[in-house]
């Protein structure tokens, strides 16, 4: 995986996907369960337990992802 | 051919489903609300009963405990186990041994004979990797630094289960001597050997015959072969388990292997919960009073030998005492596996108190465990420093976690220093070296009155320090106040 993505193997889940944003106080965990349902996890603080929790379906994950790469955008 | 009790099923199975979404919203597991509902609704307990003959059911029970071992074996992560790494299996060996040697003490305290204590060590060894994995991804601990040797310990206890149950099955069907024994044993596995050959080597064929391109014939054809599997091992004299989850395994080593396991989920929830709902059916509500003091026993000695066997893990593992109690407690839940173990020794004829035992055991647990996970932390404040790795005073509240974002910044892992230059400079002392893992810096701890690590990481913005004292292997990150731990299956020092 690309730099400032560490994966680790979830064995019986999935795949789990660390973030890093380059600062302690904001970092963003991605888990694929192998069912294709996404827990996201947003850190907001250093600490190690998680500021909010979103289980994301495959559609709802694909319709983050394409607002944040900025896909759909208005003039 | 007596008319199907459709209605009494129909209602048991409603029931049993609207207890579990209730449960859920509680975040208990479902297992044993299934299991409930068979009891309450049975013949063996008063009030209205809704199937008035559990054996009618037994071909949908069966289907039940065929299909759930079967979808076990497909969705095996083989290659995350043996990508694992030796620690994970220590840590799976000590935990499985822990547990096992709990359960039979028990079953031999007991004195209801020796099939007896194997099924009680089994029942009370071997958790439920639903229930865990349910457990962790609602406790939100899906990034915890443990929650990845918690997985791998439950999933190595899974491949565990087909010897436990090849060792077992021969026990069970019993009568004859010694030597009949050892032959059984021996052809049981024969067996297992015989189809983990074909796991390795004839999932082609498999694939050819079961690989359709309409989704319809695929689960057509996968389960006729899985009956057969399971049904060839029946004959065999080696349970019908063992022959559905190998089967599983074989599956899961073909291209076909998602949509299996897509298409058999939903088969495999209704029919285990026809499984469970059965078997609750078969319980006498009058035989659990007697058993209750036995139960109690095995609920203490299970979280004992789970706890501990979370602390063994933690010190392989350089986990904190957070760590440490949720790997304890969380791999606590008891299920499926418990209850399959009974009903293959009610089967089998054993001592009629085993269903009830193991019963209460997987309800006493279903709501102890979930409370318990959920309450590790008050556990970690209890647990003293020398259980664990050297080094924790750090972190001693915190759940270590790959939170650490400077991963890519570890570029020096060994130096032939054994002084802090710095000190020597300036004719100082030191307590413990510390390695700078970008530069190769090497300085005194904190505990040094000169402070010459910490120093340098904030002299020149150096996130990560490593111990040099022997035998140690933990890193520090100063920017994010994390112990930094190797990812898993990589050796020190070779993580990027």
């Amino acid at each position: 995986m690309g730099k400032g993505v560490h994966v680790t193997e979830l064995p019986g889940v999935g795949k789990r996907y660390d973030i890093d944003l380059g600062r302690p106080d904001q970092r963003i965990s991605v888990v694929i369960r192998s069912g294709g349902v996404r827990d996201l996890y947003v850190f907001a603080s250093a600490s190690a337990d998680p500021t909010a929790v979103i289980e994301l379906s495959e559609e709802q994950a694909r319709k983050v992802a394409a607002v944040l790469s900025a896909t759909f955008f208005e003039d | 051919m007596a008319e199907a009790d459709l209605l009494g099923l129909g209602v048991a199975v409603l029931l049993a489903g609207l207890l579990a979404r209730g449960a859920r919203r509680l975040g208990l597991p479902s297992v044993p609300c299934y299991m409930l509902v068979g009891i309450v609704t049975g013949p063996g307990t008063p009030g209205p009963v809704l199937v008035e003959h559990p054996g009618e059911l037994s071909l949908l029970a069966a289907l039940g405990l065929v299909l759930l071992l079967f979808h076990l074996g497909v969705e095996f992560p083989v290659d995350q186990v043996v990508g694992g790494g030796r620690r994970l299996f220590a840590t799976a060996g000590c935990y499985i041994t822990l547990n096992m040697c709990a359960g039979l003490l028990l079953g031999f305290a007991l004195g209801w004979g020796v099939p007896e204590a194997l099924v009680v060590a089994g029942a009370l060894g071997i958790s439920s990797s639903a229930i865990v994995t349910k457990s962790l991804i609602e406790l939100h601990r899906l990034t915890n630094a443990e929650t990845p040797v918690l997985l791998g310990v439950i999933v190595i206890e899974d491949l565990f289960l087909a010897f436990y149950l090849a060792l077992l099955s021969p026990v069970l069907s019993g009568g004859g001597g010694v030597a009949t024994l050892v032959e059984d044993v021996a052809r049981s596995f024969g067996f297992l050997l015989l189809l983990f050959a074909v796991a390795r080597f004839g999932a082609r064929a498999v694939q050819g015959l079961i690989g359709s391109q309409e989704d319809e014939l695929l689960a057509v054809l996968t389960i006729g072969l899985v009956l057969i599997s399971a049904g060839l091992s029946q004959e065999v004299g080696v349970s019908d388990a063992i022959g559905a989850l190998m089967i599983g395994l074989v599956v899961s080593r073909t291209a076909v292997n998602e949509r299996v396991e897509r298409l058999v989920l939903p088969l495999r929830d209704v029919f285990a919960a026809v499984f469970f709902v059965t078997f609750g059916l078969t319980i006498d509500v009058a035989d659990l009073g007697p058993v209750l003091v036995p139960v109690l026993a095995a609920v203490v000695l299970t979280v004992l030998a789970n706890v501990s066997a979370g602390v063994v893990a933690a010190r392989l593992f350089g986990f904190n005492q957070r760590g440490a109690a949720n790997i304890g407690l969380t791999v606590l839940g008891r299920g499926e596996f418990s209850l399959i173990l009974a009903t293959l020794a009610m089967g089998a004829g054993l001592d009629h108190r085993i269903g009830p035992f193991v019963a209460l055991y997987v309800l006493v647990l279903a709501i102890l465990s979930p409370l318990l996970a959920s309450k590790s932390q008050y556990l970690a404040r209890f647990m003293p420093d020398w259980l664990l790795r050297p080094g924790w005073r750090y972190v001693r509240e915190e759940t270590i976690s790959t939170s650490c974002t400077h991963l890519d910044q570890i570029r020096v892992t060994e130096t032939d220093t054994d002084v802090c230059p710095e000190c020597v400079e300036a004719g100082s002392e030191w307590v413990e070296l510390r390695l700078c893992v970008t530069c190769g810096h090497v300085g005194c701890c904190d505990d040094s009155p000169l402070r010459h690590a910490s120093g340098h990481a904030r002299a020149t913005g150096h996130p990560i320090i490593q111990s040099l004292e022997p035998g140690e292997d933990w890193r520090w990150c100063f920017p994010d106040e994390t112990l930094v731990r190797a990812p898993m299956g990589a050796r020190r020092g070779e993580d990027d």
